[in-house]
């Protein structure tokens, strides 16, 4: 069985470091309900025991006085390449792209590199957790969610596969190469090139769907196939496609591939999606943002694109998270989504998609992304909104374990600090 | 304009023109009657007749001596003797037109069928292309077709980027160019000082680069944008030099900054357009449309602002084309009278021809468009050309493919 | 001449002061960066900041801009931009001290009204890093739709390009994309380009002081070849060009200070700089300024000892800092929320992390006595934000550049919908004519 490892198991792993303990004297700001000021939160090993104005504490419970300050669930990293990358130009510490066009066996939580210092570093801007993508061909693999605390990757994957990435084969005649400038193809050849591509694409769920049958009524001989194996629960529906486009004939391929194939579809990185805001929100299809620290899309987009997106999703009633994309971003996500806010986002929205809203797409609502009776006790304790630059991080948890925010960088700055 | 007259040619030349100008009695006469006659259509920047691409390789910088390398990756490298403006790259500044022109090249047919009688051609794609020549573009050997051998020194940016060797850029093409013609003054005083007395002075080392500069009277530097156009304006002013614009794809946007410094342009009659085979999905941004669609009025603009241009075939591959590209800027605005003086009179006076070329006057040489209705009537068909006295009649073109 | 004369033919009608007028910007929270914060009004005169106070008496007259209760800045200075030039790199020679950007200004780049459209006033663009010794800079105001020569900071000092590390020494590497390979390969290369080239500026310096001599003695003497390439950096030696390097590790900075001090001259910045932090101690007494990102890291191998720390230590350890943006690598839009960050990462005070942006980019290109502060005298280079400039939830919502309105936020977006119209309609006029239909029942 590939699936024998479950998400329980690793929860399991990490209890027997935790201690019970609660927080008096906070701000708590649920996320699924209204803030609560002077409020207790109540940790009973990896777990909200309870919290409130009027929550009691426990016996045995370690109190924590943390007057003023203010409690807010984990952030929540909906695509990241946390632990697949380390150097950006260093190819032998690139993780994230396999060989190939469909390699929907692979899973990311098994590359996390635990050690990486990418980790303590998105950490200390409150993330807790990360949907960790792969790339690479059509199929680039299974996204896995990681908690950012762990000794090993196993202690860390929350859900081994969260979804599936995929890529639709591109009809961009222009393209631009690293450090060598703008080249085009001609259009003619790049269709050409599209439509065949798009037809082996349409084979391999082909393939994918003769397998599921044949699994279904095996004959003597029956030999499992990994790469086919992987598509079944995104062909059964339980594990979404997660289609990365960004311009409008990439997203109306992909919502129209989705259609097509019967599937659940999550969106990437969407860019021009103005077209596709009533279909997108009446399929109740939810959407990843791009990074949003990126240049607007073309010379005439308004000034603000993408900083607009997340207000547009949001007003067309489209359920979004934030993604980091770049290995150099995950720390900027609450930032982003500060931009957002700037943009015409409400503060409310900004904190749901970085928190319970994602935890709603990813299908993990019910463990992570608020603070309620029964979650997972990931949080973080700031002095102020911690969308906004100039509030501290004070404290963070993870499965009710006191994490620390000590990262590469501030070790350096404290180290050559003395040397001033 | 005269409605109705005769036209005397003789060895050659225009002897007379006028209402009614006796008809001399030895004369062979072309019956003209309902034909009307031009001065010989000149394009102002051509490649007919001449060998396209680069008239020979730019010198490749000299690798420097590195012994205790190996002789393949020495070849490789570029050391810290690495070239640069005094190798004089992308350089064939004293090759002249003239001197490539080729009178069995089938443009020359194609573009005489077309109307036109003179072309000024340049050679190369090199930074310092070569000087152009003016000739007319009929005739069995190039040095009876030559006009005049150097009427000026073309520029062209050939942006290769980091693998091609200085210059590799467009700033760095700028600054070539300018150490070039602060090495050509240098050159010049070195040599007067030298010559008028050499004993005690180091010898001034011989140039082409330089001679070739430095013989050119004028500077042809190209320019588009308006943003072009200025920074081609200060630049040739910066260089002293006379000055000659060419491209003026937005020259509707930049007549009043050439008016204002009197400085001419040479209006390409490839209109900019959308790439063929373009991605149908991709949106040109409104600046490039603007340009596509403002681009043809620009002649009328110049002719407004008082700007000396002159059209030339650029990227328009058949001449047969350049009469509709022509008839754009018309209808753009541009008056029939200003249209026909920048295909003839215009860039006679730009390259210093029009005491020999341009117009239809005695003394001139005899080049004449003889059409059966008007110039800018897509209907109206070129009944023949006169070039230096000798009637040619539109002939069969050769297809491309015959000729390669 | 029309100040619209780049941008688009469409006549938009903007109900703006224009340029010359005196303006009060009444009702307004100014920060001015050298001297505190002052509520009330500004007044310009003569693109000059003319007076300022919590009542400023409008002049007859003069224009009033209601700031609503907004904040004023002075206009953002980046220290080191690629935008508004149509080209970057000579990278063909390890010495491009003669390319100009000056030469490739490009006013008509979006990417000057996205910066301006960020309170951005005026940038330093600069050439890139593809050889040790680049090319000369620019410092411009982002005064869009004006032409090149009008962009130009006029009496900023001039500046010039040097590069080290993984940049510079790529194209020896084996990994680069020509077919060259171009020394040097290593850091101590790099080193020895910087001394080469200031070994023969010196020459070229020492020669054509020897012609002065010999022509003053009435000899009879050729006069030497101009050489645009080693000019510069005599003007360099001779303390009347500004060199910014851009750099990363430790080991490079201490370095290129060491070169400069053997040749005698001063690094007037230190560009990137991402472990200026380790040296900073030699950097102050060399007196170089340093100018870095907020918080990018690991990109590559010399960056992954960034930290967003490196503004905070470097300001603590007395360095005249900045931050800048490399635009577009990353963007002008996102200056102001990188000296915000510099509140996170160190918790600077709002004027330390708005000097970053303003006074202190100003002072390294040695324009500051015109820009960089609200100040009487000072150039008008100002910025209205709705809110507190540091707070992310701020939006830019006037940029004055001299006096005039530059950007302004509602005039943008009424001009949107008109832009895309416009696209749209010529797109339609434009579209090439499908090819000829076949006539029905043609044979």
């Amino acid at each position: 069985m590939r699936r024998l490892i479950t998400a329980a198991a690793f929860a399991v792993a990490t209890i027997a470091h935790a201690e019970n303990f609660a927080l008096r004297g906070v701000t708590i700001h649920p996320i699924s309900a209204a803030e609560m000021p002077n409020a207790v939160l109540v940790v009973t090993g990896d777990r909200i025991a309870d919290f409130g104005p009027k929550a009691a504490i426990p016996k045995g419970h370690k109190v924590i006085e943390a007057k003023g300050l203010h409690i807010y669930p984990g952030m929540i990293d909906s695509a990241s390449v946390l632990g697949l990358s380390e150097i950006g130009s260093v190819r032998e510490t690139q993780d994230i792209a396999e060989l190939g066009d469909f390699n929907p066996q692979l899973r990311t939580m098994v590359a996390v590199n635990p050690g990486s210092e990418h980790i303590p570093v998105s950490r200390a801007n409150g993330i807790t957790s990360s949907v960790v993508v792969p790339a690479g061909g059509f199929i680039g693999g299974q996204a896995s969610i990681m908690h950012l605390d762990g000794w090993t990757w196993e202690e860390m994957t929350v859900s081994p596969s969260a979804a599936m990435q995929m890529r639709l084969p591109s009809q961009e005649a222009t393209v631009t190469g690293r450090g060598l400038g703008t080249g085009r193809r001609p259009f003619a050849e790049v269709k050409r090139r599209y439509e065949e591509q798009m037809q082996q694409v349409r084979l391999f769920f082909e393939q994918a769907r003769a397998y599921q049958a044949r699994k279904a009524n095996p004959v003597l001989g029956f030999k499992p196939e990994l790469r086919l194996e992987a598509m079944i629960p995104v062909l059964e529906g339980k594990t979404p496609l997660m289609i990365v486009a960004a311009k409008e004939r990439a997203i109306r391929d992909a919502l129209a591939f989705a259609e097509r194939e019967k599937v659940k579809l999550v969106l990437a990185g969407v860019r021009e999606v103005d077209p596709f805001l009533e279909e997108i929100a009446r399929k109740k299809i939810p959407v990843i943002l791009p990074d949003l620290y990126q240049v607007p899309l073309e010379e005439d987009a308004s000034i603000d694109e993408p900083l607009d997106l997340p207000a547009k999703l949001a007003n067309a009633g489209i359920q979004f998270a934030f993604g980091s994309y770049n290995i150099e971003r995950p720390r900027n996500l609450p930032f982003q989504a500060a931009n957002a806010v700037g943009n015409g986002l409400s503060h409310d929205a900004a904190m749901k998609a970085l928190t319970l809203g994602a935890a709603e797409i990813w299908g993990i609502a019910d463990r992570l992304g608020s603070i309620d009776k029964g979650k997972f006790a990931d949080f973080i304790l700031t002095d102020g909104d911690p969308l906004e630059p100039k509030t501290q991080i004070r404290q963070m948890w993870i499965l009710g374990k006191p994490v620390s925010l000590e990262n590469r960088h501030t070790k350096l700055y404290e180290q050559y600090k003395k040397r001033l | 304009m005269l409605p109705s007259g005769n036209i005397v040619l003789r060895n050659g030349l225009i002897e007379a023109v006028g209402e009614s100008v006796p008809i001399p009695a030895e004369a062979f006469v072309v019956e003209g009657a309902g034909l009307q006659v031009y001065p010989g259509l000149i394009d102002a920047l051509s490649t007919w007749g001449l060998p396209t691409g680069p008239v020979r390789p730019a010198a490749a910088p000299a690798p420097g001596p590195t012994p205790a390398t190996p002789a393949v990756l020495e070849q490789r490298i570029q050391t810290l003797d690495d070239g640069g403006p005094e190798e004089r790259p992308s350089n064939t500044s004293w090759v002249r037109a003239a001197d490539l022109l080729d009178p069995r090249l089938p443009a020359i047919a194609a573009a005489r069928n077309a109307g036109y009688t003179t072309a000024i051609g340049f050679p190369g794609t090199n930074v310092f292309a070569g000087q152009g020549s003016a000739y007319n573009i009929a005739g069995t050997r190039a040095r009876q077709m030559v006009i005049e051998d150097g009427v000026g020194q073309m520029i062209t940016l050939p942006v290769r980027g980091f693998g091609g060797g200085f210059p590799g850029s467009l700033m760095g093409i700028i600054s070539y160019v300018r150490q070039i013609y602060a090495d050509a003054d240098h050159y010049k005083a070195s040599q007067a000082l030298y010559a008028k007395d050499p004993r005690g002075l180091p010898r001034p080392p011989y140039d082409r680069a330089l001679d070739g500069v430095i013989a050119s009277p004028r500077l042809l530097l190209p320019a588009g944008r308006l943003v072009e156009i200025d920074r081609m304006i200060r630049f040739g002013q910066e260089l002293k030099q006379p000055l000659v614009l060419y491209g003026g794809a937005e020259s509707f946007r930049g007549a009043a900054l050439l008016a204002a410094v009197k400085v001419p342009i040479l209006i390409n009659l490839r209109w900019p357009e959308a790439e063929r085979d373009a991605d149908p999905f991709v949106k040109d941004p409104l600046r490039v449309l603007e340009t596509r669609d403002l681009a043809p009025s620009g002649p009328a603009a110049l002719a407004k602002a008082g700007v000396k241009f002159a059209f030339y075939s650029g990227g328009v591959e058949r001449p047969a084309d350049l009469r509709k590209a022509i008839k754009k800027a018309v209808d753009a605005g541009l008056s029939k009278e200003v249209a026909l003086k920048a295909l003839t009179l215009y860039p006679a006076q730009i390259f210093g021809l029009d005491n020999r070329v341009g117009s239809l006057e005695a003394g001139k040489i005899a080049n004449l468009t003889v059409i059966d209705g008007d110039l800018f009537d897509d209907r109206a068909k070129v009944k023949f050309t006169i070039i230096d006295g000798v009637k040619y009649e539109p002939a069969p073109e050769a297809t491309p493919e015959s000729n390669r | 001449m029309n100040r619209r004369l780049f941008l688009s033919t469409l006549a938009f009608a903007p109900a703006l002061p224009a340029a010359g007028e005196t303006i009060l910007i009444k009702n307004a929270k100014i920060l001015t960066v050298t001297k505190g914060r002052i509520d009330g009004s500004l007044l310009i005169r003569d693109g000059k900041i003319a007076e300022i106070g919590a009542t400023v008496m409008a002049p007859a007259g003069a224009v009033t801009v209601d700031a609503a209760g907004g904040f004023l800045m002075p206009g953002i200075v980046d220290c080191h931009a690629h935008v508004g030039a149509d080209a970057i790199n000579e990278g063909t020679i390890s010495v491009s001290s003669m390319v100009r950007i000056e030469d490739v200004l490009a006013p008509d780049d979006i990417q000057i009204y996205r910066g301006l459209a960020a309170g951005v006033t005026t940038s330093n663009v600069l050439h890139g890093s593809a050889n040790t010794i680049g090319g000369q800079c620019s410092v411009v105001k982002m005064r869009w739709g004006k032409t090149a020569t009008q962009m130009v900071f006029a009496g900023a000092k001039p500046g010039i390009k040097f590069a080290l590390g993984e940049n510079v020494k790529r194209a020896g590497g084996g990994t680069n994309f020509s077919a060259t390979l171009r020394y040097p390969a290593t850091r101590m290369g790099v080193e020895d380009v910087v001394r080469e080239a200031f070994n023969d500026a010196r020459a070229y310096q020492r020669q054509r002081d020897e012609y002065q001599t010999r022509l003053a003695k009435g000899e009879r003497v050729l006069p030497p070849r101009r050489d645009f390439k080693l000019e510069p950096l005599v003007e360099v030696l001779e303390g009347k060009r500004l060199v910014h390097a851009h750099c990363y590790r430790s080991d490079e900075i201490l370095m290129l200070l060491r070169a400069a001090e053997e040749f005698g001259f001063k690094i007037r910045t230190l560009q990137h700089g991402l472990e200026a932090y380790k040296v900073a101690k030699e950097i102050a007494k060399h007196g170089a300024g340093v100018s870095t990102f907020s918080d990018s890291w690991s990109y590559k191998l010399e960056a992954y000892d960034a930290i967003p720390y490196n503004a905070a230590l470097c300001m603590k350890a007395g360095v005249l800092t900045s931050l800048n943006t490399d635009a577009p690598v990353t963007q002008q839009r996102h200056l102001l929320q990188d000296a915000a960050k510099t509140q996170r990462y160190g918790q600077l005070t709002d004027d330390e992390a708005l000097s970053l942006v303003t006074i202190n980019p100003a002072k390294q290109l040695m324009i500051e006595d015109r820009v960089g502060s609200l100040e009487v005298g000072k150039d008008a280079d100002i910025v209205l934000t709705d809110k507190h400039p540091l707070s992310l939830y701020a939006k830019v919502q006037k940029v004055f550049v001299d006096g005039e309105v530059y950007f302004d936020r509602e005039q943008d977006i009424r001009e949107r919908s008109l832009r895309s119209a416009r696209r749209k309609a010529l797109s339609e006029k434009l579209k090439p004519a499908p090819p000829p239909a076949q006539k029905k029942g043609a044979r």
